[in-house]
Order: C-alpha cells, then sequence, then structure tokens
C-alpha cells in the first residue's frame, strides 16, 4: 500500500493537527437555519485526536443537522466552524473527506446488493493501466479490505457477498474499517449502536475504542448515555437545537448524564408541579440543584 | 445584455461555436441527391375562386403519422385553396372520438362536413344532427356501401375491400399460386379488410402475416422468416407503401423468388416499381378523394352541383400503377400528391 | 496512508493467510455450480435455450444457419439499445422515451443532410448531438426535479413523438423523410451501420457484431471500472453513494446520454439500412427494450443485473419474434403466442434461481 495507489483519496495522515493538544476539528457557536426553521443554534464543540466525543440529545434536538454541517452535506449558516485551526465551510462530503472527516450515517452508506469489497472501497476505487484501458484493481482493493477488516478484528468468509446479508454489528464494523483505512482523523459515528442488540452493541463499542486508539478523533452520535460514558472522553447533550451540557469526563458522573439525557433539567423544573399530581413518583428525579456539570451557556431559546 | 451576468458570456461562446460549427459544416455539402436535386415543379393549382369565403370540416379515421391520409389531405387542402375555403382538418382513430370532432365542426357552425366512415354506427347521430343543422356532408374513402343509409349526400373514395378484390383478380393474371399479405397493424380495421378482399377475389393459397409496423427491422426480419418458412410463396402482398420497400428487401435477402404487390403509392414505391423491385401498386388515389370531397361541397354550395348524380358513389380507384404506367405517376408521387 | 504509520489497533485478530483461514462459520458455502445457476443471466440463458431447443424441434426453418443469421438480426436491434437501456435500469432510472428516440436521431440526420443537401456525415455527427442531448436533457431534469424517471421520461416520450411528426411534417411535407440512398457519403454509413457480410454463406449483418461488441464492453465496463462501480451504486442506494463520494449526479445524466448514444446508433441503423424514416414509428419499443433487460435478470428497481443478461434477452425476443413465424402458427394468435413464450421462458429462468438458490 503505497499513497501514490489510492486513486483518488487525499487524505493522508501526514500533516496531523498543527500542535498537539489543538481541536481538530472545532464548532464555534454554530448554527443552521432551514428558511425561518433554527434546527441549530450556538452549538461549540471541540474533537480531539485520541478522543471519542460524545454528542447526546433526544429525537429532534439536531444531531443530525450537526452530523451534517461537519460531514459536507450542508452548510453552517452562523458561527465558525474550523478544522485544524482555519475556518472552511465544505459543499460536498467529498470535501469533509478530503479533510480528513469521515462520516458512517445510521443506514452505513452502504449499497446493500453490492459485494463487501466493492463497498469497502465504494467512492475510492483503487485502479490500474492507463486510461481507457483504467480498470479495477480488484486484487488489491479485496486484499487490502480483507486485511484491513482483520485488523479491526472482523473476519467474512467471503468478500464477494452483498453487504446487505451481514449483520448490522458486521456492516457497522465494515464501515468504520473502511473510514479508518482511508485515513480519516475524524471520524463520526451517527447512532451506531441504536439498531443493535446488546452484544452487537458490545462489539461496535470495542471498535471505537480501537480507532480512537488508532489516534483518530472520533465523534459518537448517540441517544443511550451507556453507551457513550463506556468510551467517551467527552459528552455533549444537546436539547431543542442547542448545546445544553459540555463536560469532559472528569466533570459528569454516569448518572448525571442519563438524567441530562432523560431532560433532567427540565424534568427538574416540573418536578415541583408534577409532584401536585396524584400518581406520579417524583422522589427519583432529581433537583436541579444536583445537576453540578457545567451547563453550556444557552443562547436562549428562540 | 447585461455584462455583470456570466450567462450572457456563455451564450456568446455557444453562439460563436455554433455560427463556427455552421460555417465548417458549409463545406461539407453533398454533391449528389438532396433537395437540390429535387425538382421544383409547379403546384396542381388551377388559379383561386372568388366566390365567398366559406369554411368546411373534413374529420378523418387517420392514425398519426400515416402516410396514406397526408395524401388525402394534400389534396383537400389544395382543393380548399382553389375555392377559397377555410380547411380545418381533424382525425382520430377511434369513432367514438371521430363522432366528437363531427360534433365540434357542427358547433363551429361550418359550411360543410367531409367524413370518413369507417365505422357507420358510430357517426349515425352526428351526422343527423348535422343535416338538421342545414350542413351538408359528404362522404370519403371508406363506407361506399353505407353512404346513402346514412343520408351523405355525396360518396367519393373506394372500399377497402374493392381495392383489395381488384389486387386479388390481378394476382390471378399475373398467375400467382401462393401469397402472404402483411399486416403492419393488427387489428386495424381497413388492413384487415384489404386483405379479406384479396381473399375473397384471389383463387390461390393467401395467408396473413403480422408484424410490428413500428419497428422496421421488426418488420423486415419478420417478412424474411416467413419466406423462409414457406419457400412456396410467389407474391408478397404489402398493406402499405414504406412496408412495400422493405418487403422488396426481405426478399432479396432471403433468396426467394417471391414479388411484391402493394397498395398505395409514395415517392419512393414509384422508383422501386420502375426498377422492378416491386411489381404493382394499387392506388385509391387518395389525394383525388380529399380533393373532390371538398370541391364537390364548394360546387354544392356555389352551384348546387352533386357529383354522381346524388345516386352513385364516385369511385377513385383501384387504379393500377406498374412499369407501364409509373413513369407519369412518378414526378406526381414525387410532390406527395399521388 | 501507510498501515505501518497507524497506531496499532487495541482489537486485533491475527491474519490468517493462505488455507484454513478463520471463518465465522455461519455461512455454509454453496457448490460453484449452484453459484453459477443463481446468476439471473445464466437462468435467462438457460430460458432462451429451452425456446431455442423447442423451436428447433417445431419449426424445421429455424435449422438453418440463414434462418438463424436472421434471428440473431432481429436480436441484435433490439439488444443494441437493450444494453443502455440495463445499465440505466441498474442505475435505477427507466428511459420510456427510447423507442422514439431512435426515431428521432434518424429523422435528424436524414432531414438535415437532405433539407440543406449536405454530406450524410454532417446529418449524422449532428443526430449524435441531438441524441446525446435528449440523454442530458432526461438526466439533467431528472436530478434538477428530483421527479421519478417514469415521469419525467414519460413527457418526453410524448414530446418526442409529437416533434417527430410535426417537424417531419413541416420540412418535409410528408409524414416520411426522403430517399438519401443517392447522397454523399451514404455508402460510408450503410458500410458502418447497416451492412452485412458472409461467413459460410450465410449472410450475418453488422448490426449482430455491434451488438456483441458493445456487449463485451459494457460488460467490461460494469464490473471491471469505476463508473460501473458506480452505476451499481446510484442504483442500489443513491444516498448511501453519495454520501462516500460518488458522483451520482454525473452518474445518472450520463447512463440517460448512454441510453442516447443507443438510439442514435439504432436510429443509423435504420436510417441506413431503410433509407427513408416514417416519422410515426418507434412508439412501444422502450417497452421492448426494457422487457428484454428485466427477462436479462436487470433488477426492476435498480442495483443489480448485468449486461449479459439483456443479450439474452433481446435474443429470446428475436427467437420467440421469428420462431412463431418459421413455425407457420396461425399468425392471429402471434401476439398471445409471444406473450406465452415469454412468460414461459421467464418462468424457467425464476425456478432455475429459486433451485439454486434453495439452502
Amino acid at each position: 500500500m503505497t499513497p501514490e495507489n489510492t486513486g483518488t483519496h487525499g487524505a493522508v495522515l501526514t500533516d496531523p493537527a498543527a500542535e498537539p493538544g489543538a481541536p481538530v476539528v472545532e464548532l464555534r457557536g454554530a448554527g443552521k437555519s432551514y428558511g425561518n426553521i433554527r434546527a441549530l443554534h450556538g452549538v461549540d464543540l471541540k474533537v480531539f485526536a485520541n478522543q471519542v466525543t460524545c454528542v447526546l440529545g433526544d429525537n429532534g434536538a439536531g444531531k443530525s443537522t450537526l452530523i451534517k454541517i461537519i460531514s459536507g452535506l450542508h452548510q453552517h449558516t452562523e458561527g465558525e466552524f474550523l478544522v485544524d485551526g482555519g475556518a472552511v465551510r465544505f459543499s460536498t462530503p467529498r470535501e469533509a473527506l478530503d479533510k480528513g472527516i469521515a462520516t458512517v450515517y445510521q443506514d452505513l452508506a452502504v449499497v446493500p446488493l453490492m459485494p463487501v469489497w466493492r463497498n469497502f472501497f465504494l467512492g475510492s476505487e483503487l485502479t490500474k493501466g492507463p486510461w481507457p484501458l483504467r480498470r479495477l484493481d480488484i486484487e488489491r482493493m479485496k486484499q487490502t479490505a480483507d486485511e484491513e477488516l482483520r485488523n479491526m478484528g472482523i473476519v467474512l468468509d467471503d468478500l464477494e457477498q452483498p453487504i446487505g446479508t451481514l449483520s448490522g454489528g458486521q456492516r457497522q464494523c465494515v464501515a468504520i474499517a473502511r473510514a479508518v483505512h482511508f485515513g480519516a482523523r475524524v471520524l463520526i459515528l451517527d447512532e451506531p449502536t441504536a439498531a443493535l442488540g446488546v452484544k452487537q452493541s458490545g462489539v461496535v463499542l470495542k471498535y471505537i475504542a480501537a480507532a480512537r486508539d488508532r489516534g483518530l478523533g472520533v465523534i459518537f452520535i448517540t441517544h443511550n448515555p451507556h453507551h457513550a460514558y463506556m468510551v467517551g472522553d467527552h459528552f455533549s447533550v444537546l436539547r431543542l437545537g442547542t448545546m445544553e451540557l459540555n463536560a469532559s469526563r472528569a466533570d459528569v458522573s454516569l448518572e448525571e448524564l442519563t438524567n441530562h439525557m432523560a431532560g433532567g433539567t427540565e424534568l427538574a423544573a416540573l418536578k415541583h408541579e408534577l409532584s401536585q399530581v396524584r400518581g406520579v413518583d417524583v422522589d427519583e428525579l432529581p433537583e436541579a440543584g444536583d445537576l453540578t456539570a457545567p451547563v453550556a451557556p444557552s443562547e436562549g431559546k428562540s | 445584455m447585461d455584462r455583470s451576468y456570466p450567462r450572457s458570456r456563455k451564450l456568446a461562446s455557444v453562439v460563436a461555436v455554433a455560427a463556427a460549427a455552421t460555417l465548417t459544416l458549409a463545406g461539407c455539402s453533398s454533391s449528389s441527391g438532396g433537395k437540390d436535386a429535387e425538382e421544383g415543379g409547379a403546384n396542381a393549382s388551377a388559379g383561386k375562386a372568388n366566390t365567398p369565403r366559406m369554411t368546411v370540416a373534413l374529420v378523418t379515421h387517420q392514425a398519426p403519422g400515416d402516410t396514406f391520409w397526408d395524401i388525402v389531405r394534400k389534396g383537400a387542402e389544395a382543393a380548399a385553396a382553389k375555392d377559397n375555403i377555410k380547411l380545418v382538418y381533424s382525425a382520430d382513430p377511434n369513432a367514438g372520438n371521430q363522432a366528437n370532432l363531427v360534433q365540434n365542426a357542427i358547433d363551429q357552425k361550418v359550411d360543410g362536413i367531409a367524413i370518413t366512415l369507417a365505422k357507420p354506427d358510430a357517426l349515425k347521430d352526428v351526422v343527423s344532427k348535422a343535416k338538421a343543422a342545414n350542413i351538408p356532408v359528404v362522404g370519403l374513402n371508406s363506407g361506399v356501401s353505407e353512404w346513402q343509409k346514412l343520408g351523405l349526400m355525396q360518396f367519393f373514395g373506394q372500399d377497402e375491400t374493392v381495392a383489395g378484390e381488384a389486387l386479388g383478380k390481378r394476382l390471378n393474371q399475373a398467375g400467382a399460386k401462393k401469397a402472404v399479405c402483411v399486416i403492419q397493424e393488427q387489428g386495424n380495421i381497413g388492413l384487415t379488410q384489404r386483405c379479406d378482399g384479396v381473399k375473397k377475389t384471389f383463387k390461390g393459397d393467401l395467408q396473413t402475416l403480422n408484424v410490428n409496423g413500428t419497428d422496421m427491422p421488426s418488420v423486415k426480419s419478420t417478412i424474411t422468416a416467413k419466406l423462409k418458412q414457406d419457400g412456396g410463396i410467389d407474391y408478397v402482398v404489402a398493406l402499405g407503401a414504406p412496408y412495400a420497400l422493405t418487403a422488396a428487401q426481405s426478399v432479396g435477402e432471403s433468396g426467394s423468388k417471391a414479388k411484391v404487390a402493394t397498395f398505395d403509392l409514395n415517392k419512393s414505391l414509384t422508383g422501386a416499381i420502375s426498377k422492378g423491385d416491386i411489381e404493382f401498386a394499387v392506388d385509391q388515389q387518395p389525394w383525388l378523394q380529399g380533393y373532390l370531397a371538398i370541391d364537390s361541397l364548394w360546387l354544392y354550395k356555389n352551384n348546387g352541383n352533386y357529383m354522381g348524380g346524388g345516386e352513385q358513389p364516385v369511385l377513385t380507384g383501384p387504379a393500377f400503377v406498374d412499369k407501364t404506367n409509373v413513369e407519369t405517376i412518378d414526378k406526381f408521387a414525387a410532390k406527395g400528391t399521388r | 496512508m501507510s498501515m505501518t504509520r497507524q497506531a496499532e489497533p487495541a482489537v486485533t485478530t491475527p491474519p490468517a493467510p493462505g488455507p484454513g483461514r478463520q471463518t465465522d462459520g455461519r455461512t455454509s458455502r454453496r457448490s460453484p455450480a449452484l453459484r453459477l445457476l443463481a446468476r439471473p443471466e445464466v437462468g435467462v440463458l438457460l430460458g432462451a435455450l429451452a425456446v431455442l431447443v423447442f423451436f428447433l424441434v417445431t419449426a424445421p426453418p429455424v435449422r438453418d444457419g440463414s434462418s438463424m443469421a436472421n434471428i440473431l438480426y432481429q436480436s441484435s436491434t433490439i439488444g443494441i439499445m437493450a444494453l443502455p437501456v440495463a445499465l440505466l435500469m441498474i442505475g435505477g432510472e427507466f428511459d420510456l422515451s427510447a423507442g422514439v428516440a431512435v426515431i428521432t436521431s434518424a429523422l435528424t440526420a436524414s432531414m438535415l443532410s437532405y433539407q440543406l443537401t449536405m454530406n450524410i456525415w454532417v446529418g449524422v455527427i449532428v443526430a449524435l448531438a441531438v441524441s446525446l442531448g435528449i440523454g442530458l436533457f432526461n438526466g439533467w431534469l431528472l436530478v434538477k426535479t428530483g421527479l421519478p424517471s417514469f415521469l419525467v421520461t414519460l413527457g418526453t416520450f410524448l414530446i418526442l413523438q409529437g416533434v417527430n411528426l410535426a417537424v417531419t411534417k413541416l420540412v418535409t411535407g410528408n409524414v416520411a423523410t426522403d430517399d438519401i440512398s443517392d447522397m454523399e457519403g451514404f455508402a460510408q454509413a450503410k458500410a458502418i451501420f447497416a451492412s452485412s457480410f458472409d461467413i459460410g454463406g450465410v449472410n450475418v449483418k453488422i448490426t449482430v457484431v455491434w451488438w456483441l461488441v458493445f456487449a463485451a464492453l459494457a460488460t467490461w465496463v460494469l464490473l471491471r471500472t469505476k463508473y460501473g462501480n458506480w452505476i451499481f451504486a446510484v442504483g442500489g442506494n443513491k444516498e448511501s453513494a453519495r454520501a462516500v463520494g460518488v458522483p451520482v449526479t454525473f452518474t445518472k445524466i450520463s447512463l440517460f446520454m448512454l441510453v442516447g448514444f443507443g438510439a442514435w446508433f439504432v436510429g443509423m441503423h435504420q436510417l441506413f439500412s431503410f433509407n427513408t424514416v416514417q416519422s410515426g414509428e418507434g412508439v412501444g419499443q422502450e417497452l421492448i427494450y426494457i422487457a428484454a433487460a428485466v427477462i436479462g435478470g436487470c433488477l426492476l428497481t435498480g442495483g443489480a443485473g448485468s449486461a449479459i443478461g439483456p443479450v439474452f434477452g433481446a435474443f429470446m425476443f428475436g427467437l420467440v419474434q421469428q420462431g412463431i413465424v418459421y413455425a407457420g402458427w396461425n399468425p392471429d394468435w402471434f401476439k398471445a403466442f409471444l406473450g406465452v413464450m415469454l412468460l414461459g421462458a421467464v418462468l424457467i429462468n425464476l425456478w432455475v434461481q429459486r433451485t439454486a438458490t434453495r439452502r
């Protein structure tokens, strides 16, 4: 595997973050409006290499919008988006990929009917021979795919089988292995464990850790605080399109994270009201004062 | 043009390229054939009448793109131009729709209506409505046995069956023993009537062959296949000029000894007849049908005349075109009037 | 992006090269023969062979070499168009305008050359541009509006049908074009698009050769090039393909233009083998092309199929169409026979695949 053989894929690991400790990807007060609908606003997020940054949030909290901005599918309409300290504005996912930002979507961005190895290299196919006889280097692609999958601990009988025949966890792992292979520095994982069973989720979390240990910055989108807490180094909770919590592992406990995810602050405010209603058990709900983690400054909900 | 608008510059370059291409193309003219070689013969026009302007509707059962009806329409247009008539042409192969078109003409209060009676029953009602509105109605092309029953004033043309019968007799004269009738549109009544007519008078064996008329290569290979399958076929009867020309190609390719006869003419067909690729064509003079139908309405309005005396149909066919008379017809066919 | 530069992963399974490699033990390998049979193009091949044997038995003229050449000719005129239509279908789209686009192309070449008294090649080149333009328009409209291709191309189908007729009438005064066989360049063009040659006394049409050449080319492109990979991807899952950087818009539009190219080629064949073109032809052919592709194992919804399958599909169509005539059956039943034979062949195909994929 030599760099000149990697096709059009420009992402290489030669220039990691300019200075160690600086975030690879950073959002400063970023937001996105669709017409007069403000889907996301005032979001600050820093993603470091060798760290898993978990973005938690309920459905409709703005997680998808956040991913779409970072992955280049959509553009932010307010605030700043920096990669390696420089402001960027991606117009296609390709540009994001070229900066080393790879996304593994909820639907995994795989084509179910296509063989595993074709899916692995889809969009970044290896070729050989001069034009007009330039053709796919099938041998090398199969071999590389097999190697990469084995390095991630995935063993498949037959790389020719359609990827749709793999289990959900296997597919997830193929997608992660693909992103890692193509030199991703930042890996965005969109709800990778949402549709999986307990054991399969464990396998996927293992690969998330593996990817982090290989030096990647991982953005792990989930609504399961337990999964997040198992691998996360930093936690951000989105609510109604803005950042509600922004804390590193040391500053937040699993319980607190769970409470935030369950709508903790709002529920705490409601606790008093709810306690008046017979049949609602409020004893287990946290008081507002119990939530000690630094809450991101709110820009106010407009 | 707004200079700051980038598209305008793009447009200008497109225009420039197109202009350059045109200049380049100008050097590629063909020194043989083409429009330049076509004769610019005078039209069959006989001056113009100074009678008051009138409006006549011609409603046929033409299917879109049919060569035959195109010639009928040209005849009608020629008569209209001469007689100071505004011609309103409409057509629909579906009888119900054709009736609606006639009703439309009545609503427009035209001065005369010419219709084809492919399905007389469907048109009965609208014809009586037209009569009630004092609009003279003449028939053309199909309906030679029904026009009087429906109370049409006059009729011009020839039944498909009669044309078929004439062709059948001609095949007998040529000594044919086994013929195949090529139907390019399965289920088309006019085409079926032609084949049935041939069958009625032809003493030999007549088979029918259905081909996909919208796909010429398919027509060609199907006729070739038929000639292969039955080596005894000595005549191919085509039901339209383009299909006759294709049939002649099939005959050549299959190595069969069969000859080709056809209904209807066109520009290329007369050439094929003089070359001997096609033996003869039976022509019902569609141009004449259109011309006479419109002219008769003008005569009726301006002089009270009845062509055919009001009792007899005016027959426009069958007229045979073969090697003996093709030369006189050739130049008319080239203009698309025969 | 060398592996060695990357940190050692936390979870590693040492690669076990060569035989005896580790498997996850959940899938058992099916025998190569069964795997081959499970391929849709093999099923349709068997279906076509069954029909061939049937006609060899029931219709003696089919046994003749020249009859086979005739059947192949008919198949090739369907097959040349069925190829790009199949690629488009694998790419997830339809083109209902494919049938009339053939005639549009032939009309353009014929009328332009004749009316301006130009060398035939001028008309041929302009016709190519027009055909590619129609494809571009279809593709562009599809990509821009996001409407289903069924709707977009139904529109172009109707437009072209009307334009064919109206423009021909306007330009020539007739509903067919003028004979161009005596014009300069005709012989050359005919040699390329509509000539024939002898093999062992059998007259074979050049379109058969082009058909097979295009099929080989399409197969190579589909299985061995990036572009082929993209075709499968945009048909299989457009959004995923876009997300991993496949140029979806380019792929879709170029596929429509490929259909335009096919329409141009078949249009030129028709023009140079029949000298004139009827403006009303071509209607209904689009369904035959689509049928040949589907019979050939292309998934109607896109994402799966082959280029070789439609070759057999078109062959089966030509075979049935001519076989019925060779067998000398009652022609009134022609369409019914055609339908029954095609259904029969498709059922054989289905049965073979079901049997082969049963575990």
